[in-house]
């Protein structure tokens, strides 16, 4: 869940580009020489961070290292295998449910604290703003082993609730930790998501609310008829940041093993778990590449079909 | 898994286990050889084990165109990572690196590590306990010399014990399970032992029993789990486990187990001798109850015992003062160098230090005064030989908890099960890394 972390979502982002606004004349086109001199500082280190790293994995994909004869070239042998992999496609449909129940649910959440925060009628705005957000301050491996300690059936909190009612839930067994894991995302990134949503209110214009006094609308209709629909775009941004989040799951499942007894955490649980493993405990540097790079498309379709969807979607209002 | 080794590793590494008596502080005297030339030598040595450094000072003076760097590169997987990196590279390679054990055969076999026996290294062997000589012995050849032991041993809690009615610590499998079902009755908490899939506990069972599923030849790994001793072992481990006599909720190095060793509900821990220094700070609740003994043995009167752990020290083949590093490398793993790690609490399987008086007469208070060293020295000179890994074992020990825990999840454990998954899954993998293995 860490990359929606490196983008700094302010609602300007969201606006529409300023091109459409005003389309250069054709009559420009020469100037575009300075224009490539100011992205140039960009540009090389985008290319360096960026481009050349992916481009090394896409060539360290094609080859296998062995332990016995080193490194060969083997062309697409690496994706064909994967394909075939049954551990891998285990750990996509994880992400794939897991993203599917999960987000929903975290969106929702924000949602509606995000219209509470901006409905006015709450005391304390700033002091619930920021508790809510502070989840996200915390790392993930600090909030895993919290979780952990409050999830534990022996020792835990979740072990006295156990105990007071009766009851024999264990949060960490193999059919629940996948829920336990959502409790903990869930837990962290709402605060996060309910920024990006409380922004966007924040962005809405006074007078459509004055408007919306004067024409009588209840508090009810004005979120209908105003705040939702502001909030369509953020709404996409939020989804394709979560995806890409979920697909990318590893802190939890790398360290709830080394907590918990049998909570069913494979060494190829989800995607990056296994390419991690790959590489650093099976030495198949090239097959973990050639999993990185599926992985990336997988995730830059489905973020993609998202934002098509969700675009096509704003502009039929 | 993972973290739970390092911490293994580390501990037996660093904190002190037998500060031992008298002894010299500085590092003993220089070995007298001075070095080969007037040239200076910078020696480059990658090492997790803290107390390698503190044979230098000593090995400095002695050799004063010898200059020695100990870097810690990560522990375990890290560094072996690091070293394959720099190797591949062709540039940063250390002149000694730190491998445990089931890790040399991994360098050894694609020639990434010097042969020894061209430093005459054949003529040390006597000075260690036979099967950690052959722990650095891969097809024939010596390529590490050993730094520090994990005997395996029994750790238990009397107190626990004796409020089960067992006065005496169990010498045999047969009497361990006739406790396991007393301290059981002691009631629902109580249990002898936990495992969760510990593929490490369940080998060096194995390694004791005479059992040695693994065979490696060159380039060839034979891997068979149904010979005579590994299918005793096994079937042994079932029926603690079929009768629940064993704790399957509680994964070892957890804040469970820690829990469970304080108030004396886990009354044994079958581990590496390094748990002596692990323990105090597990359990420190525990103080005095706890005492060592040799491991159970399969039959009345025999003294069998196992590995579980240790590490040693190799010269890469990329090198580049080979014959320094050797130098520092004896040193500290045999020569003067060593008394000052074993002050540092280094456990050692030299016979010099493990058959020495200051050693065996050492009274650990946390042990109840028991003479600690004593039983350990026992434990390291009665390990059973011959054992092999293969090439391979960190990747098989890394998705050994995969094939394992859904067993364990759902309380129907087939070992025998477990065990044939694994080997299909170490025959598939080792076939693609380019061994032949059946």
């Amino acid at each position: 869940m860490d990359l929606a972390r490196r983008f700094d979502v302010t609602p300007s982002a969201m606006a529409p580009p300023d091109e459409e606004r005003h389309p250069a004349p054709a009559g420009k086109r020469r100037k575009s020489r300075a224009g490539l001199a100011f992205i140039a500082p960009f540009g090389a280190l985008f290319a360096l961070v960026f481009i050349v790293p992916i481009l090394y994995a896409a060539y360290l994909s094609l080859f296998q290292d062995k332990l016995v004869g080193g490194t060969t070239f083997v062309g697409f042998a690496n994706y064909g295998k994967l394909f075939r992999d049954p551990q891998f496609w285990d750990g996509v449909g994880r992400v794939v449910r897991f993203t599917l129940v999960q987000v929903p649910i975290m969106l929702f959440f924000s949602m509606a604290l995000a219209l509470a925060l901006d409905s006015m009628r709450v005391h304390g705005t700033r002091f619930m703003r920021a508790t809510i957000f502070l989840p996200y301050a915390v790392p993930a491996i600090v909030s895993t082993l919290m979780w952990g300690f409050l999830l534990g059936v022996k020792y835990g909190l979740f072990g006295s609730l156990n105990r007071a009612l009766g009851t024999d839930i264990d949060p960490f067994a193999p059919g629940t930790t996948l829920i336990s894991i959502g409790l903990m995302v869930t837990w962290a990134f709402t605060g996060f998501n309910m920024l990006i949503f409380y922004a966007a209110l924040k962005a809405v214009p006074r007078e459509l609310y004055e408007a919306a006094a004067i024409d009588g609308a209840n508090e009810f209709q004005v979120v209908r008829a105003i705040k939702l629909p502001a909030l369509r775009g953020s709404l996409v941004v939020t989804i394709i940041f979560s995806i890409i989040g979920t697909f990318q799951m590893f802190n939890e499942p790398q360290i709830l093993p080394t907590m918990v007894a049998g909570s069913g955490v494979t060494t190829f649980y989800t995607p990056n778990l296994y390419a991690y493993n790959l590489a650093f405990t099976g030495s198949q540097q090239g097959y973990a590449a050639a999993l990185a790079l599926v992985m990336a498309a997988i995730t830059i379709a489905v973020a993609y079909a998202v934002q098509i969807r969700g675009l096509r979607n704003a502009s039929h209002q | 898994m993972r973290l739970s080794r390092k911490v293994r590793l580390l501990s037996a590494a660093l904190v002190p286990m037998f500060a031992l008596a008298a002894c010299s502080g500085g590092g003993g005297g220089g070995g007298g050889a001075a070095g080969g030339g007037d040239e200076q030598v910078k020696l480059t040595v990658w090492s997790w084990d803290g107390t390698v450094e503190r044979a230098v000072s000593g090995f400095q003076a002695a050799n004063p165109n010898i200059k020695v760097e100990v870097v810690n590169a990560g522990s375990s997987q890290d560094e072996y990572k690091a070293l394959d990196n720099a190797i591949q590279a062709g540039s940063g390679v250390p002149d000694l690196v730190m491998f445990e054990y089931f890790a040399v055969p991994y360098f050894a076999i694609p020639g990434k590590l010097t042969d020894l026996g061209e430093f005459g290294v054949e003529k040390l062997k006597n000075d260690y306990v036979p099967a950690a000589w052959g722990d650095v012995t891969v097809n024939g050849k010596v390529y590490a010399l050993p730094s520090d032991y994990g005997p395996s041993a029994m750790f238990y809690n009397s107190a626990t014990l004796k409020k089960a009615g067992v006065d005496k610590a169990p010498a045999t499998w047969d009497e361990y399970y006739e406790a396991a079902k007393k301290v059981h009755a002691l009631g629902g908490d109580h249990y002898i032992a936990q495992d969760t899939g510990d593929i490490f506990f369940l080998l060096s069972l194995i390694w004791q029993a005479g059992g040695r599923p693994f065979t490696v030849n060159g380039n060839k790994v034979h891997i068979d789990f149904t010979d005579e001793g590994t299918t005793r072992a096994v079937a042994f481990w079932q029926k603690m486990l079929d009768e629940g006599l064993v704790n399957t909720k509680i994964t070892g190095w957890s804040d469970d187990w820690n829990r469970t060793l304080n108030d004396g509900t886990l009354a044994t821990q079958t581990m590496g001798g390094w748990l002596t220094s692990t323990l105090p700070e597990r359990a420190p609740k525990a103080a005095g109850d706890f005492r060592v003994a040799l491991m159970p043995q399969w039959r009345q009167g025999d003294k069998v015992g196992a590995e579980n752990g240790g590490s040693s020290f190799g010269i890469p083949a990329a090198a580049g003062h080979k014959d320094a590093a050797f130098k520092f490398l004896e040193y500290f793993t045999h020569g003067g160098g060593l008394s000052s790690r074993v002050d540092a609490g280094a456990f050692v399987p030299n016979t010099s230090v493990l058959e020495s008086e200051a050693f065996q007469s050492k009274a650990n208070k946390y042990f109840g005064g028991q003479k600690v060293g004593a039983v350990l020295a026992e434990a390291s000179e009665t390990v059973g030989s011959g054992w092999q890994y293969p090439p391979f074992f960190e990747w098989a020990r890394s998705i050994y908890g995969d094939i394992a825990s859904p067993f364990y999840t759902t309380g129907k454990v087939k070992l025998a099960e477990i065990l044939e998954q694994w080997k299909q899954r170490c025959i598939q993998y080792g076939n693609e890394q380019g061994f032949e293995v059946d």
